[in-house]
């Protein structure tokens, strides 16, 4: 990576995190910690919790117990736009652009909290690193394939340099291709230039293959946690996709 | 022909001062998801304070005016702090807020009235010099009133489409919680938001009491409907299409009041809006929110 | 002491007109959820056609100074009939606008700017209306054989006027207290959900806009006999935004509310201000009138939104207990103890029929497709259910899953492909009506009617009542009481089976999440589906509860019923599902049973790949 697009990670440690709607938690006491360096990828079946759990760390969804921190600085229930300003950046699973809103300004938006002349040269940067999206600064964030979409996402959220990327199933609706690209080159390449990445993802396999430490999720509650390498061969990992016990516990 | 110039010459006055309304009334819509039919009330408001600098304070027409656009932005700013706001947060079905705001609307309209009395005013200035032009006859305030729209409607584009607020004010708009997530405080977007629209509101009232020349505390009651039609034929919360639907509209009403029944020239609105509601209410053009 | 008889009478004819009026609005908002913005056209409506039926041909009555058609000089009653029926009709334009795909708010603006529009045509409209002038001389009833102006006539016409609005209460009684009101309320609460079971949503609030227009109508007609005017100042739209204010003072959803309101707001702001003295501003005192009515709207909406009287919540269990308190929460889940169900006989209850041993399909579609916005979701997905089967569909996030039930349903129309149910093609039919015929879904989401008691929620959803109807519910208790009798005790029999009885008469909103997917499943039962189709049913359920549904719906698969059900807790599928059909991007991408499915390369890649 020739451009320098993240600053050094902070960590991320979420402690006991209960959270969800309407005072009904959906994630219960979770722990979870991500550091410089490092991809910690969540994995788990539909409706375990991941995306809420992500949800609550970046402040979209109420933390109803326990607290979550960024490099030491307590973040949980911040508004957040404090969080986004404290570094670390989300990309949602769905709604990840401004679809009336042209690539440029997407990129401007994500760049809200930058000095104005900062602007201009930040977008030239995050040129670099997707130049598939300079042919189409004017074109409308609406009118982008999956793959430009996914791109301009994550475009927007390296605008402000995020210490910390929290990235919701970030290959979702990608062509398998594009999505080992963008997992593989990437996402893991964030990591290696020292920023902390925390990612939840579908592809179970693939997202072992470029973590560092990964959590399995299931009815809400971590049931599973360890290096990649471990997870693997582990039976409890496959049945908590496929079934056969892991959702009674 | 002379009727088709001098309805159109008509209808551009009236278009201007229904795309000043429109932007601001539509703004709104757009970045709270408020249908704010208190609009009027508060056009009407300001116009009354205008009139009062103008004719009794004896400030300058243009002093004056800035008196009224404050009152809009200033009234609008507290409606949204006070009353939108607080019943937004209650998540409440979007016809209460819709009742609320046709409560709103008789308190500022009647409150006024009770203030001024049900009597008439008008404004005792000349209507300045004739000018004709392509076979269209405009007064210099009608000139006047035509500039101001063409100058508002140029900084408002400036505005969405090359200010960080403006931006930040579209971003909100198509997706709040994305805003928020990129760091735009949209608390405070939405209170720009209000105090931009109420602005025009302000401004609005003004010019339609000047172009009418003759009002009185209930005098924009029915121009919401007008509004209404301008905006749903643009797509609501279009600003873009606002500026097209008033001027659609505009036109529109002057043309059927030079070709058939002036008393009638209203009901072409009304038809186009409850054709627009009946079979396309996302607008002739959008098929969802945007600005 | 004669002045203070006068004012009483009309006080009297006030009192009904307006209690009328807000009966009716009533019905339509606080009962079938219908912002009536326009409700005043109807009223005036009424009112300038009664004036019009007793007077005499304008040529020839008082000069012709005052222009209008018809004049058909006609004898009380027929005036009033007549405005009733023309208030009627009246809605029927009406009905385009409230269709179900409007936003309220705006189905509501298109109603209020109907009312400005009429308003202003008739101001300007001579030949038909005389204009801003409005009507005059508008004979009062039987005025050549008794004098108008005696008090016993007075008297006599607000008897009447009261003795209508009586008999206008205990109609609309009638038609909220029976199954009909029900299923009005049931659509208040969702439309949509109240679609899928089958209520036909259009003709409800067609016949309820209907409803409303005659009543307005009449109050309309009795008002200008009273007061033989009839001027087009006096029906402006605000006047809606009274009656409106009315019924949030009084309380949305109940009748003596509505009348409350009407005796408070209309009538009693009308009188109140007649005791003012007048003031050097004459225009003073209406004017604060309007703002007391606008702050009036404001405050109760903010302090008291379900006004003096709220909504009554309807008792049916019969017991007299106090409703129990829930604890929230997916913990408080894994405690419910499905009762008795061992011991239910499904068929019986749920009125199955048909062979047990049947497996010929019985719903299948054919290349269905689905586009949102050029983006194509499911694409050209071909599935047979088999009777008597619980059919699983799986699959990974935006697999299409939840689209593809929605177009078996009816929910969404599929971009292309076809639907086949019990042999015919379906494809086009609406959801009621497939609801109907025996496919019943359910939804993802919290989907309850939250207004409604949790047995009210599952009686409501029991098809062929005979009370569900505006005629049946106008031939009264007598004619279905009993059979809802029965429905109740099938519902409660229903609820004790879930273990969910002392909940019976709990608004079903306030329930936990486990126990609104309960309702929600003993609703779409009550059905009587053939085939019923679950959406995520076990979502946000405890995986103890999950289990112990998943037996009752093995059981009600053995039983003869069809369920295709989308899920995504594959630990179910293994359990209880076979066939389980596997989509993946849009696409079927396997089938067969959940041992079979996890030996596949393929699915296990869906799954873990992508």
């Amino acid at each position: 990576m020739s451009v320098e697009l993240s600053t050094p990670g902070q960590v991320l440690r979420a402690t006991g995190v209960s959270a969800g709607y309407d005072g009904r938690a959906i994630v219960q006491e979770i722990d979870v910690e991500a550091t410089p360096g490092k991809v910690v990828s969540v994995v788990g079946p539909n409706g375990s919790g991941k995306s809420t759990l992500l949800k609550a760390l970046v402040g979209v969804v109420p933390v109803l117990g326990g607290t979550v921190s960024v490099g030491g600085t307590e973040i949980t229930n911040l508004p957040p736009e404090r969080i986004a300003k404290l570094g670390v950046g989300y990309v949602p699973q769905i709604d990840d652009v401004f679809p009336p809103l042209s690539v440029k300004e997407n990129l401007e938006i994500g760049g809200y909290l930058l000095a104005r002349h900062d602007v201009a040269p930040r977008i030239e940067a995050v040129l670099e690193f997707f130049p598939r999206l300079k042919t189409m600064m004017t074109r409308k964030a609406g009118k982008l394939s999956g793959g430009e979409r996914k791109m301009l996402a994550m475009g927007r959220v390296l605008m402000l340099s995020p210490s910390v990327l929290v990235l919701d199933e970030p290959t979702a609706n990608l062509a398998p291709l594009v999505a080992t690209q963008l997992l593989e080159e990437y996402i893991r390449g964030f990591a290696d230039h020292g920023s902390t990445v925390l990612l939840v993802e579908q592809r179970a396999k693939a997202a072992l293959r470029i973590s560092d430490w990964t959590c399995v999720l299931s009815g809400g509650r971590v049931v599973l946690s360890g290096a990649p390498r471990d997870l693997e061969n582990n039976p409890v990992f496959v049945e908590s996709f496929l079934g056969g016990g892991a959702a009674r516990h | 022909m002379s009727v088709f110039l001098s309805s159109l010459g008509f209808g551009l006055i009236s278009a201007a001062v229904l795309a000043i309304a429109t932007v601001g009334f539509t703004l709104q819509f757009a970045v709270t998801n408020v249908l704010n039919l208190a609009y009027g009330s508060v056009m009407i408001n300001s116009a009354f304070v205008t009139y009062y600098l103008n004719v009794h304070a004896h400030l300058n027409a243009w002093v004056a005016m800035v008196g009224g656009i404050a009152t809009g932005a200033v009234a609008s700013y507290l409606l949204n702090r006070f009353v939108f706001t607080p019943f937004q947060r209650r998540n409440l079905l979007p016809i209460t807020i819709v009742i609320v705001a046709l409560g709103v609307d008789l308190c500022g309209t009647f409150g006024l009235q009770a203030i001024v009395g049900g009597s008439y005013f008008s404004y005792r200035q000349s209507l300045g010099r004739e000018l004709h032009f392509w076979g269209m006859y405009f007064s210099t305030l009608q000139l006047t009133i035509i500039g101001i729209c063409l100058v508002v409607m140029g900084l408002i584009h400036w505005l969405l489409k090359h200010t960080r607020l403006g931006k930040a004010m579209r971003a909100t708009s198509a997706n709040p919680s994305l805003a928020r997530n990129s760091g735009v405080r949209t608390g405070h977007v939405i209170s720009m938001t209000w105090l931009i629209s109420g602005a025009l509101c302000g401004l609005a009232g003004t010019v339609f009491a000047m172009n009418t020349g003759v009002f009185e505390a209930t005098s924009a009651q029915l121009y919401i409907v007008l509004m209404l039609a301008a905006m749903f034929l643009g797509g609501p919360g279009e600003a873009y299409g606002a500026m097209l639907g008033a001027l659609t509209i505009g036109v529109a009403t002057e043309l059927s009041a030079g070709f058939f029944n002036p008393q009638y020239k209203e009901v072409i609105a009304f038809v186009v809006l409850l054709a627009m509601l009946t079979f396309r209410p996302y607008g002739l053009f959008g098929s969802e929110k945007t600005i | 002491m004669s002045a203070i008889l006068f004012y009483l009478a009309t006080l009297i004819v006030y009192g009904a007109v307006d209690s009328m009026a807000c009966l009716a609005l009533n019905v339509q908002f606080g009962f079938a959820g219908l912002s009536n913005f326009g409700f005043i056209i109807f009223q005036a409506g009424g009112a300038y056609v009664a004036a019009i039926l007793s007077m005499g041909n304008w040529h020839k009555s008082n000069g012709g100074f005052q222009q209008y058609v018809l004049g058909w000089h006609l004898v009380w009653p027929l005036p009033w009939i007549g405005a009733a029926l023309f208030g009627g009709l009246l809605a029927i334009p009406f009905t385009l606008l409230v269709g179900k795909r409007l936003r309220g708010d705006f189905a509501a603006v298109g109603l209020l700017v109907s009312a400005v529009l009429l308003n202003q045509l008739v101001n300007n409209f001579v030949p038909l209306f005389n204009g801003a002038a409005g009507i005059s001389i508008v004979p009062a009833p039987f005025q050549g054989k008794w004098d108008p102006q005696g008090l016993g006539y007075q008297f006599a016409y607000g008897g009447v006027a009261v003795v209508l609005c009586v008999l206008v209460y205990f109609l609309l009684r009638r038609v909220t207290e029976s199954p009909y009101g029900r299923s009005l309320r049931a659509m208040r609460d969702n439309d949509v959900v109240a679609d899928a079971l089958g209520k036909n949503v259009q003709v409800q609030r067609t016949s309820m806009l209907i409803l409303g227009g005659m009543i307005a109508g009449l109050s309309g007609a009795i008002l200008v006999g009273f007061i033989n005017l009839w001027s087009p100042g006096a029906w402006g739209y605000a006047e809606t935004i009274v009656l409106f204010a009315a019924i949030i003072v009084g309380g949305a959803g109940n009748h003596k509310g509505a009348v409350l309101g009407a005796l408070l707001v209309p009538l009693g702001f009308e009188e109140a201000t007649r005791f003012i003295p007048p003031l050097s501003n004459p225009a003073l005192v209406p004017a604060l009138e309007w703002v007391a009515i606008g702050l009036l709207i404001i405050l109760f909406l903010w302090f008291r939104p379900d006004g003096i009287l709220p909504e009554r919540r309807r008792i049916l269990s019969g017991s007299k207990s106090v409703p129990v308190t829930t604890p929230p929460g997916v913990e408080s889940d894994s405690l419910i103890n499905l009762g008795n169900l061992d011991q239910m006989d499904f068929r019986q209850l749920l009125r199955i029929e048909g062979d047990t041993n049947d497996h010929g399909t019985i719903l299948s579609c054919t290349n269905l497709t689905r586009a949102f916005h050029g983006v194509t979701v499911v694409s050209d997905v071909s599935i047979e259910v088999q009777r008597g089967r619980l059919t699983g569909l799986i699959g990974p996030n935006g697999a299409g899953k939840s689209t593809t039930l929605a177009m078996l349903a009816g929910t969404l129309a599929p971009t292309s492909g076809t639907i086949h149910y019990e042999g015919r093609d379906i494809t086009s039919m609406p959801s009621n009506e497939r609801a109907k015929s025996g496919m019943v879904r359910t939804f993802q989401l919290a989907s309850e009617f939250k207004k409604l008691t949790v047995l009210e929620n599952l009686v409501s959803a029991i098809p062929r009542q005979s009370g569900d109807s505006l005629p049946g519910a106008l031939r009264g208790r007598r004619f279905w009481g009993r059979e809802d009798g029965e429905n109740i005790e099938r519902a409660k029999e229903m609820l004790e089976g879930f273990g969910l009885s002392q909940y019976a008469d709990n608004y079903a909103g306030g329930l936990s999440g486990g126990q609104r997917r309960l309702v929600e499943i003993m609703r779409a039962l009550l059905a009587e589906p053939k085939v019923l189709l679950l959406d995520e049913p076990m979502a946000g359920v405890h995986p103890n509860l999950a289990h112990k549904i998943g037996d009752q719906l093995m059981a009600l698969v053995k039983s003869g019923m069809t369920i295709l059900m989308v899920e995504h807790e594959l630990s179910i599928m293994d359990a209880f599902c076979d066939p389980v059909i596997v989509l993946a991007e849009g696409r079927v991408l396997a089938q067969g049973t959940m041992s079979e499915l996890r030996a596949m390369k393929e699915v296990v890649e869906a799954y873990l790949v992508g």
